[in-house]
């Protein structure tokens, strides 16, 4: 018997994410090759045996949908709990950082009866690889209220976000939301059920806010504890974030630590042929998916599912998404495509690692 | 109970020794495959694509990995309510138990299981086939002869007629005589190995077949006969897309190269042939900086650091930096280490090649598996 159970929100679109995301929910923004963000969230939690999962959605979630199905990729089709496709409330965050809305986790109240003594939260766009099952059992030790995923940040550098502190016993004694600060919020923790039900009730007029504004609120009042993780996060901070993180996959040990065989990273499964790659085709530093067919030269750059890359053509610290036909003679150099670009011959763009260029879905350029 | 119009049985009991190191710890049907796929998901895609939705798959050989890797059949779209993937290895009676003697032994301990499904007719096949076929056609074709059985046929060239089973036909292309390799062929349309029966002529066959003591209880040698003896109504089907035996060393490597050809006969590219896998679930491949990867396929999973001409690598395959790959077929799992060169060479599931190591070469396709090797003419 599972006293877990998992909640992945999704009501909510990252900042700075351009057309790439008003396409989309954030949590359906492509990645890596073959993944959407909310992979790695429903990932972990099947990884670290949570087996009833509810997904709040945004109120456009036809690719949410269309990627989750039944949830029978990540084994989530089950009897005994499974996935559950909780409606998100009308207006859901937009391009600030919240991403636990409150109202959204009133209207789906009934969820959180349904069985379990404690519910385990990420955020649809957290991209990392995280075994939860210590941070669980910690939680159950401790008997704490709430248990916090959160990470070292460079009190230097700026990042929007929530900042937590510490007392000298390890009790968390704020919950701040700024754009600098020692301890990071990773947007992921682990609330007893029974609290959460009685926040919902006490707090019932507060449905607007972000839930850990509430908590930072009633600090306190509640005993909270923190749980450090160590491990790589892609940041998704707005496109140039995105394009960073995407080109950090080339390093050996962010795929080995995120991409770890004995906790996949699971998926929509489109049954796609293996990648071809012609006599002509120069593909160096890559992550190229299957259903490729490679004729041109590829340097340091993410080559999502069944994209043609005509001879000639140079794709150079790009995101090319699935589908995209890029001709002969093209150049690319920090271009993002997203799914079913056509970049017509000899057309060469460029944008900068800072502010790539974007070209919108089914475009053709 | 719901009928099912047509249910296929596929034959994946067999050992196939031909493939020697490939099928050490498998079953033939299992062995990997242009790259992603084992050489059973071409005819459970066919299958599948063609709308039939029972498929019995019987079992004998080393059935570990295929049983794991079918499933419930999901992959495929098979895990139906009624009907979807079934595994059906020998099992025990209270008079003792037996192993499938041969492939119409096979089917005949089955009968109960196709009659649950009260069928009008049962589609025969076997898992060591590329081809892609519609069954329907050849189903309507059946009906439209009302025959008794129906067996696939592709025309082979006339020198090569004598290594096959060859039907001979009248004009109405009813068989008049089947011969397995025979030396003076008077036809050339070798049997595919693809039967389609009338269920209550096999169920009769296959019940007085297991009185008849000198039988070997197989398709080929003694029911087809049979019905021939019997002047039942025996057709031949003539199969004009592309077809290839890949139950050899020689035609498995070969059949695979051709894949690389972009103008192959066979394109997996091709998206209206939708083939299904199970060996979905890696993640994109990466090339190295110092990496080269020509006219290649690559499946998921892959790392490349070394160079990697005219092969095919399967999913989670590693060629490790100064590595040269060429010519070869890397099955999934497998590694080749640093600076080491592999050409020609079949290199079986998860082996490893040490590093500085050097394999094949010569005019001979050399298999490499788990501690051991052997070489086969090409």
């Amino acid at each position: 018997m599972n006293r877990t159970i998992g909640l992945i929100t999704a009501n909510y679109s990252l900042a700075g994410f351009g057309t790439v995301g008003e396409e989309r929910p954030s949590a359906s923004i492509p990645f890596g090759g073959r993944y959407r963000l909310m992979d790695f969230a429903l990932s972990n939690m099947v990884n670290s045996r949570i087996q009833t999962v509810g997904m709040i959605t945004p109120y456009r979630y036809r690719s949410i949908i269309d990627h989750i199905g039944a949830g029978k990729e990540w084994d989530l089709d089950r009897k005994d709990g499974g996935l559950y496709i909780l409606p998100g409330t009308i207006y859901g965050f937009r391009e600030n950082d919240g991403h636990f809305l409150f109202r959204d986790f009133q209207q789906n109240r009934r969820y959180f009866q349904i069985s379990g003594d404690y519910v385990l939260a990420s955020s649809g766009t957290l991209v990392a690889s995280i075994d939860y099952q210590p941070m669980i059992a910690r939680h159950e030790f401790t008997g704490r209220g709430v248990t916090l995923l959160y990470r070292r940040a460079d009190p230097e550098a700026r990042k929007k976000g929530y900042y937590l502190t510490f007392d000298d016993k390890g009790r968390v004694t704020s919950i701040r939301h700024d754009d600098r600060g020692e301890y990071l919020f990773l947007d992921s923790f682990i609330m007893n059920k029974a609290l959460l039900l009685r926040l919902m009730s006490d707090y019932g007029n507060l449905g607007q806010m972000d839930l850990m504004d509430i908590l930072g609120m009633i600090v306190d009042d509640i005993a909270m504890e923190g749980y450090f993780f160590d491990g790589y996060v892609a940041e998704m901070d707005g496109i140039s974030g995105y394009l960073r993180s995407s080109l950090e996959l080339m390093d050996r040990s962010v795929r080995r630590e995120l991409f770890d065989p004995d906790r996949k990273i699971l998926t929509k499964i489109h049954d796609t042929p293996p990648a071809m790659y012609t006599a002509d085709s120069r593909v160096r530093s890559s992550l190229v998916a299957a259903g490729c067919y490679v004729e041109g030269a590829v340097e340091n750059s993410i080559v999502f599912r069944s994209v043609r890359i005509e001879k000639g053509a140079v794709v150079k610290n790009c995101v090319i998404m699935d589908k995209c036909v890029i001709k002969s003679g093209v150049h690319l150099e920090n271009v993002i495509c997203d799914r079913s670009v056509t970049v017509s011959p000899n057309t060469s763009i460029q944008g900068t690692p800072e502010s790539p260029c974007v070209l919108p879905k089914g475009g053709v350029v | 109970m719901r009928k099912k119009e047509c249910v296929a049985m596929l034959l994946a009991g067999g050992q196939g020794s031909r493939l020697g190191v490939l099928t050490e710890k498998i079953a033939k049907p299992a062995v990997s495959f242009g790259g992603k796929y084992r050489m059973i998901d071409f005819s459970l895609s066919n299958c599948v694509n063609s709308g039939i939705d029972t498929v019995g798959v019987l079992i004998q050989y080393k059935p570990t990995l295929l049983n794991r890797y079918l499933g419930t059949g999901a992959a495929w779209d098979l895990d139906a309510a009624w009907g979807g993937v079934h595994i059906l290895p020998p099992y025990a009676t209270q008079t003792g138990g037996e192993w499938y003697e041969g492939t119409a032994d096979a089917i005949y301990h089955n009968i109960d299981f196709i009659d649950e499904y009260d069928p009008e007719y049962v589609l025969i096949l076997s898992g060591d086939h590329l081809y892609q076929m519609d069954y329907n056609l050849m189903l309507d074709y059946h009906k439209l002869m009302n025959a008794d059985l129906t067996v696939a046929v592709k025309t082979v060239p006339w020198e090569e007629a004598s290594r096959f089973g060859i039907m001979s036909v009248d004009d109405e292309m009813r068989i008049t005589r089947f011969s397995e390799k025979p030396k003076e062929p008077d036809s050339n349309l070798a049997s595919m190995g693809i039967y389609i029966f009338t269920w209550k002529t096999l169920r009769a066959a296959l019940l007085a077949d297991h009185e008849d003591a000198g039988s070997e209880k197989d398709f080929g040698k003694n029911i087809i006969p049979t019905l021939l003896g019997q002047k039942r109504a025996l057709y031949a089907y003539v199969f004009s897309g592309y077809w290839k035996d890949v139950g050899t060393i020689p035609s498995y490597y070969s059949t695979q190269m051709e894949l690389l050809d972009p103008k192959a006969e066979f394109r997996l590219m091709d998206t209206r042939m939708h083939i299904l896998s199970n060996l979905n679930e890696a993640p994109s491949s990466f090339i190295g900086e110092d990496a080269e990867v020509s006219h290649s396929m690559v499946c998921n999973g892959c790392e490349i650091y070394g160079t990697v001409v005219n092969s095919i690598l399967s999913p989670g395959v590693t060629v490790e930096k100064g590595a040269v790959v060429r010519d070869s077929i890397l099955l999934p799992d497998s590694t080749v280490g640093e600076g080491a060169v592999v050409e020609k060479t079949i290199l079986n599931e998860r082996s490893a090649i040490a590093p500085g190591a050097k394999f094949g070469g010569r005019n001979v396709i050399t298999v490499v598996g788990d501690g051991s090797t052997m070489e086969v003419e090409a």
